[in-house]
């Protein structure tokens, strides 16, 4: 399949958008920066007040003299100490609250893309953005933020100081500029090529770990043991290797910033001798000239060492601006009530890729309150005509109309208020159990939670949960099985009250026992809905009101069970392989196949 | 298996088996501090020796000792950091692969009690930690070094001086440490109320496909909304507090630098000190809180190394769940199993037979009796009573290793590996067995057919598709017996039959028990016992037993 990734937005539009984030927080942007320059300029003032302790020893004053200049260096250290605290909380507040606003924005529009555009890009995509590119800005913002912004202020506001000292000091310390400029470009490039791959490794090396540990027991049920070994000391050895090369990369990246380093203390160094020669300098200017650059330092590395990490952040943000700037699709203006729970199908064909029909000419129609079972072998279509008329496809031919309006007309939010879909992949979202539920019905009171758990007979477990109700479920917090999952996902269209409702395999997963369970919970929770159901089992078939038979995305079969066992076709056979009434050993497969017209109502 | 290491013997093996990078990562550690610590002393002289005084060839000497002395530091930081991280990263690696080797030991055991999420957690995380020490130790060689050199250096200038900054500086760090405390921890918890908010976004997205099914796409975001801002609220006084430990920092420091000014300023001013000296003095002072700080942090690694240690020694150290006594299979293997008398979990002193070549079909109206039955069949466990024979030898007394050539136990929720669909099934002769599983149209509906990537436990595939191709696993691992439980609950109807044929087929004459309700799986097997309250309660073929026992319909035909 191939893929077609989500958006990722332009550089100008990632500025712009990151500007916009900014833009209602100015008051705050301001005081933080502002409180972080006054802090800053009041720091420097360390090292010409140590250059005056050291001319005042030099013109050979008292001892007493001292006193004075020292004073003034620890309130400098305390004013200092206030001004970076304050200004570094002000920043982070500014930095948070835009974090805050660009990832709600982005979930938001996430979780309203169309399915469709979800599968295309592979929902690795999207669940990579969530998490890597929000956590990669998320750092930056927290990490990197405050100390680029004190590193460059600092380093700013040291060469204007150097300058003040006298222009010259400040030639000398430019003189390492162009060493640092090329040594950060040299590794920002490379840096991020590294950790992009380094994070890949590590994360195929955790992969590989989970992959083997978790499948232990079929590891050594097949004897593979020797060859899982091979797999985790191949991807482990990959993650160390591509570690090494970062480390590689960063020694040598620090070892020419200390070229830098050295050419800008030797040329302050000479300029203070030439100064001090000639009389154009005191030694005590020269000493503070030769602090400030040393205390440049680290500043300096502290700044260069995150422009990687400010590179990657620009990049996470455009690919989360990209989904954010996704039109969403346009709401008809008028929706169209629809009048009852009936679904008509007309002519409905689909393909994913052209010319390879995985539907063709399906006509079928339920009317409202009716229940329908979907049988047929694994790719005859089940599912792509469930997911078509849960909205999910819009059909490449024919038209789709629930309650006697055309999915079209009713927009994408129509659709989601009059059909819910229950896929296989069962998912209980993290958090108390009743939240689950309620995600269904935010509004809904404790007794209406209740009831729908007790509809679908799963009231008794999750009240006997450690706490309640209460209980926090999902990714990490207490594991339910898949039956419960699954019993959940009734619950939760139960609460989520559409007339029509299309169920998916929903109880493939859950083993025999289970299954039969879980068909009595669907039973209860489709009543009073209209329902398609993709049949697993076919007791499902059995209590249908209607049986619909699919073969290579043709219905082949429609009925009630008792018409179509009369009828001895395909579902004949099937049923009568299923339940054993006639024990045989070939496969009923063979039997003579009944075509039969695919039209209904 | 021997018994296994204890934390300590781990945390040794992970230092001694990289020494010479250990020792090398930390002499030139102490080289690139030495050197680091030289570089406020050589201003100092400078200003002393050349900038006072005039003399050019002074500056001259001094400047080239400068770039010697960067030469060395450089080189030296660049080889131990390499160095250290090489012993850090290796030692892991190693502990990773011995770790995986227990957990895959036939034996097992080292599963008990543990979710896997937490094994792959200490195969990864703990191993990293404990590989760690390797990085704490040069580095605590190289505060060693720095505090000595800093503090000759600074005694050498003047003794009142040196001794003031060799007291003070720990004691302000200790203070700063006491100080900041509890704001670290406040920060600490502040952060992971932060982090929440990313994990709930990802949840969310994982469950898109249950969301958008019920619509419920607004009230999702309405909740992200509020755990956002949760988030926000949290993230913002974790930075306050760090902010103010970071601040509260900075004033300490620099109150003690105008500390060893005044004292240096007095003593040069006393003509005690020279002015370069002083400078020297005002350098060393601010270099030497780095090591001073350091201890702190290399103590956290060393505990966090200890703790680890001790975790990855538990499990490498855990009691295999069953081991040999010697006991030897026949050669070729008949394929008789029996159970005497075997209680285990829910089972109640259960006998049953199954003769050689037979097709057994075995229906458990408890989940808890198959799985138990299952356990003691492939040997995960010996049964708490009783015995299970296979060709009249106990498997207890057997090698696990060596049952698991004759006995495999294909789970119900059996795993698939990342690589091919064809890699997955096997090598050797496996066409009958991806028939029978009816894989070829798994296989049609993959862009790649047999050559199809597989992701990690099989993700990329539907539930029916994975299964079949775990019950083609099975078939075409062709062991003198094999137990196949539930292996079509999530194939459809027609594809069932299909498969319940297929097995049949490709099991002639070789001892196959497969644990199912089926109807369809149980119409082709030769008998069929159904468990019920712990025991056998009947014996016959589907058909008598549909047609004369009520508990086995209702269990196989509801």
């Amino acid at each position: 399949m191939n893929r077609e990734i989500l958006p990722v937005a332009t550089g100008t539009r990632t500025r712009r958008a990151v500007r916009e984030l900014v833009r209602p927080h100015r008051a705050l942007a301001v005081a933080g920066f502002g409180t972080l320059v006054v802090g800053t300029a009041v720091g420097l003032l360390t090292a010409p007040l140590l250059g005056h302790v050291v001319d005042l020893v030099a013109q050979g004053r008292a001892a007493d003299a001292v006193t004075l200049p020292v004073v003034l260096l620890a309130i400098v250290a305390v004013v200092q100490g206030v001004a970076s605290a304050v200004g570094v909380s002000l920043v982070a507040r500014l930095g948070e609250s835009a974090l805050a606003q660009l990832r709600e924005r982005f979930v938001d529009r996430a979780l309203h893309l169309p399915l469709d555009q979800v599968e295309k890009a592979g929902s690795g995509d999207l669940t990579a953005r969530v998490t890597r590119d929000v956590q990669v800005i998320a750092e930056a913002v927290r990490t990197a933020l405050p100390v680029v912004a004190r590193s460059a202020l600092t380093i700013v506001m040291t060469f204007g100081a150097l300058a003040l000292l006298d222009w010259r000091f400040l030639l000398a310390a430019l003189l390492a500029v162009p060493v640092q400029l090329h040594t950060v470009r040299w590794y920002a490039g490379r840096a991020i090529a590294v950790h992009g791959e380094q994070r890949v490794a590590v994360g195929a090396q955790q992969q590989q770990l989970l992959d083997t540990i978790g499948g232990a027991s079929t590891v050594r049920t097949f004897r593979l043991a020797d060859e899982h070994v091979a797999r985790v000391r191949r991807r482990s050895s990959a993650a160390v290797d591509l570690a090494m090369r970062g480390i590689a990369l960063l020694t040598r990246f620090y070892g020419r910033l200390n070229v830098a380093e050295f050419i800008g203390l030797a040329a302050v160094l000479i300029t203070g001798f030439v100064l001090v020669g000639n009389g154009g300098a005191t030694i005590g200017t020269a000493t503070a000239a030769a602090l400030y650059f040393h205390g440049l330092f680290n500043p300096i590395n502290a700044a260069l060492a995150l422009a990687d990490d400010a590179q990657a952040a620009t990049a996470s943000t455009s690919r989360l601006v990209g989904v954010i700037d996704q039109p969403l699709p346009p709401a008809p203006r008028v929706v169209p009530a629809p009048v009852d729970g009936s679904v008509k199908v007309a002519g409905v064909g689909h393909s994913y890729v052209p010319g390879h029909d995985v539907l063709s000419d399906v006509d079928l129609h339920l009317v409202s309150g009716e229940r329908v079972a979907l049988v047929g072998a694994s790719g005859a279509g089940k599912t792509t005509l469930a997911k078509t008329i849960a909205g999910v496809h819009p059909p490449t031919r024919g038209s789709v109309a629930l309650g006697g309006v055309d999915l079209d007309d009713l927009g994408p939010d129509g659709v989601r208020r009059t059909v819910a879909l229950i896929t296989q992949e069962v998912h209980v979202f993290a958090g108390p159990l009743v939240e689950d539920l309620r995600l269904a019905r935010p509004a809904a009171t404790e007794a209406e939670v209740t009831a729908a758990l007790d509809r679908v007979g799963a009231l008794a477990w999750a009240s006997a949960l450690p706490e309640g109700l209460a209980t926090v479920v999902g990714e990490g917090g207490h594991r339910l099985t898949v039956a419960q999952a699954q019993q959940l996902a009734l619950a939760r269209l139960v609460l989520a009250d559409r007339p029509v409702a299309v169920l998916d395999e929903a109880t493939a997963d859950a083993g025999s026992a289970g299954a039969r369970v879980l068909e009595q919970a669907a039973t209860r929770a489709l009543e009073g809905r209209t329902a398609l159901l993709v049949a697993h089992r076919l007791t499902q078939a059995a209590t249908a009101d209607r049986v619909v038979v699919l073969d290579a995305g043709r219905v082949v079969e429609t009925g009630t069970h008792a018409e179509l066992l009369a009828a001895g076709g395909r579902y004949a056979a099937l049923w009568q392989a299923w339940s054993g009434t006639r024990p045989t050993r070939q496969s009923p497969v063979a039997a003579p196949r009944v075509e039969r017209s695919g039209t209904t109502s | 298996m021997p018994a296994g290491p204890t934390g300590r013997e781990v945390l040794r093996r992970a230092v001694t088996g990289q020494r010479r990078h250990v020792v090398a990562g930390s002499v030139l550690g102490a080289a690139h501090q030495t050197g680091e610590a030289l570089v406020p002393v050589i201003v100092g002289v400078v200003i002393d020796e050349a900038i006072s005084t005039g003399a050019s060839d002074r500056l001259a000497l001094w400047l080239g000792v400068l770039a010697v002395v960067f030469v060395v530091l450089s080189l030296s930081f660049r080889h131990s950091i390499r160095n250290a991280e090489r012993a850090s990263h290796l030692a892991a690696h190693q502990i990773r692969a011995e770790l995986t080797a227990r957990v895959l030991h036939p034996g097992g055991g080292a599963e008990t009690g543990r979710l896997s999420g937490e094994l792959t957690d200490v195969a990864s995380a703990d191993a990293q930690r404990v590989g760690a020490v390797n990085l704490a130790l040069p580095t605590a060689t190289a505060a060693v070094t720095a505090l000595l050199v800093g503090a000759v250096s600074l005694l050498r200038v003047s003794i009142p001086l040196g001794l003031l900054v060799l007291v003070a500086a720990p004691g302000l760090l200790g203070l700063a440490h006491l100080l900041g405390k509890p704001l670290e921890r406040r920060s600490h918890a502040e952060q992971e109320r932060a982090a929440h908010a990313s994990g709930i976004a990802t949840d969310l997205v994982s469950g898109l496909r249950a969301l958008k099914g019920i619509g419920a796409e607004a009230a999702a975001a309405d909740r992200y909304r509020v755990t956002s801002q949760e988030s926000m609220a949290a993230a913002i006084r974790a930075a306050r507090s760090r902010a103010w430990l970071d601040g509260s920092m900075l004033a300490v420091t620099g109150v003690f630098l105008a500390l060893v000014a005044l004292v240096g300023g007095r003593l040069a001013a006393a003509g005690d000190i020279t002015v370069g000296q002083l400078v020297t003095a005002v350098g060393l002072a601010q270099f030497l809180l780095w090591p001073l700080s350091i201890f702190a942090w290399v103590n956290g690694l060393f505990a966090q190394g200890r703790a680890s240690a001790r975790r990855v020694a538990e499990v490498l150290a855990a009691a295999p769940a069953v081991s040999g006594t010697g006991g030897a299979l026949p050669s070729p293997v008949r394929g008789s199993v029996r159970l005497r008398g075997v209680s285990h979990g829910t089972l109640r002193s259960v006998d049953l037979e199954v003769a050689p070549g037979e097709l057994l079909g075995v229906v458990a109206h408890d989940p808890a009796d198959a799985s138990a039955l299952l356990r003691c069949l492939g040997r995960e466990v010996d049964p708490e009573a009783g015995t299970v024979e296979l060709d009249g030898v106990p498997l207890s007394t057997v090698d696990p290793a060596d049952i698991r050539t004759a006995v495999v136990v294909a789970a119900h929720d059996a795993d698939l590996f990342e690589g091919t669909l064809a890699q997955n099934i096997g090598t050797g002769d496996v066409a009958p067995a991806v028939q029978a599983a009816a894989v070829h149209s798994v296989a049609a509906a993959l862009p790649d057919g047999h050559d199809t990537l597989v992701s990690a436990r099989g993700r990329s595939l539907s539930g029916g598709q994975r299964q079949r191709v775990a019950l083609a696993r099975a078939l075409a691992a062709a062991p003198p017996v094999l137990v196949l439980h539930d292996p079509t609950t999530a194939v459809d109807a027609v594809t069932e039959v299909e498969v319940a044929a297929g097995i049949r087929r490709v099991r002639d004459g070789r001892t196959t028990v497969v644990v199912t309700t089926s109807p369809v799986l149980l119409s082709t097997t030769d008998h069929v016992v159904l468990l019920a309250g712990g025991g056998v309660v009947a014996r016959g073929t589907h058909a008598e037993l549909v047609r004369d026992d009520e508990t086995y319909r209702a269990a196989v035909l509801s």
